[in-house]
């Protein structure tokens, strides 16, 4: 005879409000990264001051979320699934706050450029980074509302692709520069964009990790990129 | 000390089924579970108090240093695996003294220097020495909860026992006196092998090593303290130590 699940009512409220908050704390932080990119491809200083004041708003949440964290902990003793819930939330703050600052210095890139100026060719690879991170983050949100663990253990391969493009824009920048078509100045900015988004890929790869441990309990070992081709093969 | 298929029965009522366990020396094993699950009864059978309840009977083997302690002397026995209930009981007629001794006199010591190093050496490792030195020949029954229940435990390890039980042994205590019973298993452990039954989970997770968490007399899962509550294995356990019993 197994016993009928429930729960406590203040603690599942707790928690209930801690799974919100953290959908919303995630769909600021790919808002910010959609905007600051969008902001850097139309050279628009306005959608720019946007990511500003949602990198207020991701700070001031992440802050609530910690608090809620804290007071689940302190007054309920949670242990087992609740618990890793709360901790895998706490880091994943860190990780989604740290996406925000980085889509902050994606707008503050754009800044640098004139309003209505023209990029050297129209962005490419820079938007496609940014679709692949914002589903990447999206992916390991998902994951983490529905308890899913399975969702994200294909990060890392998406991850993968997001270094490719990295390389791939410092490769052709890198020309540019050399060949005097770009000043090192410009170059250096779209470098530092595509860093700041395969930086921001690594964070949700974080998130998917946590997601693993919260789920299952197991922390998923590290993999470098070159080992994991070799298992994909030729 | 290893449970092996161990059943116990009040009457016709099974409190225990198939229970094996084995309990490692040296260590704070914790056995939880919802009131009723058997726990009490689990630890009653290991040191041979269970039969000693009309029409109680016991079932498998429960085996200290190789030996199954039902084919021993019970007495003997509960000299190895001493016990500190619920409840504070000192010998209300007995000094501190006195309650500390009655164990060793029972044995039939006599030598008044032995059992003044003995008395000494007990209330020293249940952590009441300093609280008692100058009032030993006062009724135990004086003394505060917290002091009642250290004065069990030190009347308990005065026969010098390898395996010491506990039941409940903080619920009838305040936080203060309950941190003072918690260090002292963390220090009892070093010389003597400790199996605490509570209801209190953060207790458990607290002071024991190991963790058993048993449920309507059988052992459901039985794992290292820290697996137990940040990952169990059995969805029974999570939804007990998670409060999702209803």
């Amino acid at each position: 005879m197994t016993p009928r699940a429930t729960q406590r009512k203040a603690f599942g409220e707790g928690l209930r409000k801690l799974n919100e908050n953290m959908v919303t704390l995630a769909e600021l932080s790919e808002l910010s990264i959609r905007k600051a990119v969008d902001s850097l491809a139309r050279v628009d200083h306005g959608t720019a001051n946007e990511v500003f004041v949602l990198d207020q708003e991701i700070y001031a949440l992440q802050l609530e979320v910690e608090k809620t964290c804290v007071d689940l902990i302190a007054l309920h003793a949670p242990v087992a699934r609740d618990l890793r819930t709360i901790t895998t939330s706490l880091k994943i703050t860190t990780d989604l706050d740290r996406i925000g600052r980085y889509a902050k210095d994606i707008a503050e890139t754009t800044l640098l450029f004139d309003p209505g100026r023209r990029h050297f060719k129209k962005l490419v690879s820079i938007p496609h980074m940014a679709d692949l991170t914002i589903t990447m983050v999206d992916t390991a949100i998902e994951g983490f509302v529905k308890r899913d663990a399975e969702s994200v253990r294909h990060l890392q391969e998406t991850d993968d692709s997001v270094d490719a493009l990295q390389d791939e824009v410092f490769r052709e920048i890198v020309t540019y520069m050399m060949d005097g078509s770009m000043t090192v100045e410009v170059g250096a900015r779209y470098i530092l964009v595509a860093r700041y988004l395969e930086r921001i890929a690594d964070h949700a790869v974080n998130i998917g990790e946590r997601v693993v441990y919260m789920v299952t309990g197991e922390r998923l070992p590290r993999v470098r990129a070159a080992d994991r081709a070799k298992g994909r093969g030729p | 000390m290893r449970l092996e298929n161990l059943s116990a029965w009040y009457g016709s009522k099974r409190a225990l089924q198939d229970v094996t366990l084995d309990v490692e020396e040296h260590a704070v094993t914790a056995i939880i579970g919802p009131s009723g699950c058997g726990k009490s009864t689990l630890i009653r059978c290991m040191n041979r108090m269970h039969e000693t309840v009309p029409k109680a009977r016991v079932e498998g083997k429960v085996h200290l240093d190789g030996e199954d302690i039902y084919a021993l002397d019970p007495v003997s026995v509960r000299r190895r695996v001493g016990m500190v209930f619920q409840r504070a009981n000192p010998f209300p007629t007995m000094s501190i003294y006195d309650n500390v001794a009655a164990g060793l006199r029972l044995n039939g010591m006599r030598d008044r220097r032995r059992l003044d190093e003995t008395v000494l050496r007990s209330l020293k490792q249940a952590a009441l020495w300093d609280e008692v030195k100058d009032s030993m020949d006062v009724s135990g029954v004086g003394l505060s909860g917290g002091q009642q229940q250290r004065l069990c435990i030190a009347r308990a390890l005065a026969v010098e026992p390898e395996v010491l039980l506990m039941d409940e042994p903080c619920s009838a205590l305040d936080p203060i006196a309950t941190a003072k019973i918690e260090d002292l298993i963390f220090d009892l452990k070093k010389q003597y092998t400790v199996v605490i039954v509570t209801h209190n989970m953060q207790q458990a997770a607290r002071v024991a090593d190991y963790t058993a968490f048993m449920y309507l007399g059988r052992l459901i899962e039985f794992n290292r303290t820290r697996d137990l509550f940040e990952k169990p294995r059995e969805e029974l356990t999570e939804n007990y130590i998670t409060g999702r019993f209803g």
